[in-house]
Formats: structure tokens, C-alpha cells, sequence
């Protein structure tokens, strides 16, 4: 390397690592998840996709979608206003590597965090996994509820 | 099985624009019409059934269609949008809706009448058995 320089050494050009690396940037850009495309750079480690939103009720509702999971195979944890869902994903048992066409899902420990707004109510939290799909419903406080401000004028 | 070979740089490539079409038509309001694919894995058991499975979370056993002709299975279906969860409530919306379809070319020898499927944990199971034929046979090398 020339002093000075910011290029690393020369090394043969390799497509996939470009497109890969290009894909980071991109993936970085727009705030993706790490997800199952992932593995390569991050091996055995992916995040599920999710959707957020609030329901009538005052409530946060967070669906992800994980399925061929057991119940006991996911854990979640609410810590100062951050929520976090971990778990491992397990191929079926006794299929060998060589057995497989194609293998497209992913495997593995996934981890994913959301930081919620400071209003929700860690106490009447509650969670269901159902037909693959992670559904954790946050209620808010009562403090969170729209309020009516007054306009004083001086007369 | 009629397989193509893997060809990385194109599925990156395709990922990519795959994403940001996604990412678009989100932005365009289109996002519940666009179609996707879900993820599959192929494998063979030691008994010579060919097994495929799919992810498609939070569906009905009802919403999700199958058939077999000419060696080809095809999976179809759609995944709906909560009617009940108006569209400027969502803070984000990562996970695909609208139509899919995806189709696989199987073995001549798969025995389509013994066909199965079972659907649990939002994953569907199709369970291919083979006929004898596709079982491995020993060949006596004479003289």
C-alpha cells in the first residue's frame, strides 16, 4: 500500500463480494434487518421480519413472523423499554446435509430489539405464538391518552 | 429433479431489486398487491420421499392451494393485510402480503395419488413418496 493511501491492497475482483458488501451498504442505508440472506457475512445468525403497529386500544402490537418454532424455543424479555426477542430455529432431525435440493429458510439463533416509547406498560405485557407468527401486545399507560390543552388568553 | 444451477451473483443481484421494488411500492401505497415468494426447503428422506416445506405464516389451511400435474407441483395462495389495522397506524411493515405462486418440477417417479399435506406453526409440509422404482437397486455385475 502507497502511503497515503486509503485503498487496501489489490485483491482479485470478486463479484459476490462486491454485490454482497454492496448489499450491506444498501441494507445499512435503509435500516434492513440482518435477515436470511445474511448468513453468509453473519454465519447462523438471522433476524425474523416484522410489523408494528397500534391497535385501537392503546396498544402496540409487534408481529413477527417465526414460523416452525415451539413455544419454549422463543424467549422475551422487556427491560427498560427494550424488547427482545431470541430464539433457535432447528433444521428437523436426522436429515443429512447431502439429503437437501434446496435450502432456503433460515436456521439458527436469531435476536432482534426494539426500543418502545416510554409509556408502555411493562406489567400488562403479553405475547402469543400462533400459526408461526409472534404477536406481542404492549398496552400504554393512561399518561400516553391524547389530551384536551386549554388556551388561556389574557383578557 | 429439473434443478438450475445456483448462480449467486444473480440471486443477489435479484434480492436487491427485489427489496427495492418492495421498499417502492411500499412508498407508492401498492405494497398489498405486490406478490413474493415464500422460502421452501427440498430434502429426500431415507424412505425416498421427497419432502418440501414452506413458510407461510399466519395463513388459513383454506387459503393455501396445491396441485400436482405433469410433475409439477405448484403452491399458491395469498396472505392478507389485517382489514382491521388501518394503513397509517403501521410504524413499520417488513413482512410481505398480497399473491403468490411457486412451482417445483418433481421426479417422474413421485406416486401422486400418495401425495400429503399438513400445515402447523405457519409452516406447510408436502410430503412426495416415490414409487419403488425410485429406490435404489443393487446390480449384480456378471460375467
Amino acid at each position: 500500500m502507497r502511503p497515503g493511501s486509503t485503498t487496501a491492497p489489490s485483491a482479485p475482483w470478486n463479484v459476490i463480494r462486491e454485490l454482497a458488501t454492496m448489499q450491506e451498504r444498501m441494507n445499512r442505508i435503509w435500516g434492513v434487518p440482518h435477515g436470511r440472506d445474511h448468513e453468509e457475512a453473519n454465519p447462523g445468525a438471522w433476524a425474523p421480519v416484522v410489523d408494528i403497529y397500534e391497535n385501537g386500544g392503546r396498544e402496540l402490537v409487534i408481529k413477527a413472523d417465526v414460523p416452525g418454532l415451539k413455544r419454549e424455543d422463543i424467549d422475551l424479555t422487556f427491560d427498560s423499554n427494550v424488547l427482545t426477542v431470541r430464539g433457535s430455529r432447528r433444521p428437523d432431525e436426522g436429515v443429512k446435509d447431502e439429503s437437501y435440493h434446496r435450502l432456503e429458510r433460515a436456521y439458527g439463533p436469531f435476536s432482534r430489539s426494539f426500543t418502545l416509547p416510554a409509556t408502555i406498560d411493562a406489567a400488562r405485557v403479553r405475547a402469543e405464538y400462533r400459526d408461526g407468527v409472534l404477536t406481542v401486545t404492549l398496552p400504554m399507560r393512561e399518561e400516553s391518552r391524547p389530551r384536551q390543552i386549554q388556551v388561556d388568553g389574557g383578557e | 429433479m429439473a434443478l438450475v444451477r445456483w448462480d449467486p451473483a444473480r440471486e443477489l443481484a435479484s434480492m436487491e431489486v427485489d427489496r427495492l421494488n418492495h421498499m417502492f411500492s411500499n412508498f407508492y401505497g401498492e405494497g398489498f398487491s405486490r406478490s413474493w415468494v415464500p422460502a421452501v426447503d427440498i430434502y429426500e428422506t431415507a424412505q425416498h420421499e421427497v419432502i418440501i416445506k414452506a413458510e407461510l405464516p399466519e395463513m388459513k389451511r383454506e387459503e393455501i392451494g396445491l396441485t400436482f400435474e405433469n410433475n409439477v407441483l405448484t403452491l399458491s395462495g395469498e396472505r392478507k393485510v389485517d382489514e382491521q389495522v388501518a394503513r397509517d397506524r403501521f410504524q413499520r411493515m417488513e413482512r410481505f402480503y398480497g399473491g403468490f405462486s411457486r412451482s417445483f418440477t418433481l421426479p417422474a417417479t413421485v406416486d401422486a395419488a400418495q401425495i400429503t399435506a399438513s400445515y402447523k406453526d405457519g409452516v406447510l409440509t408436502v410430503r412426495l413418496p416415490q414409487r419403488d422404482e425410485a429406490k435404489p437397486k443393487q446390480i449384480t455385475v456378471g460375467d
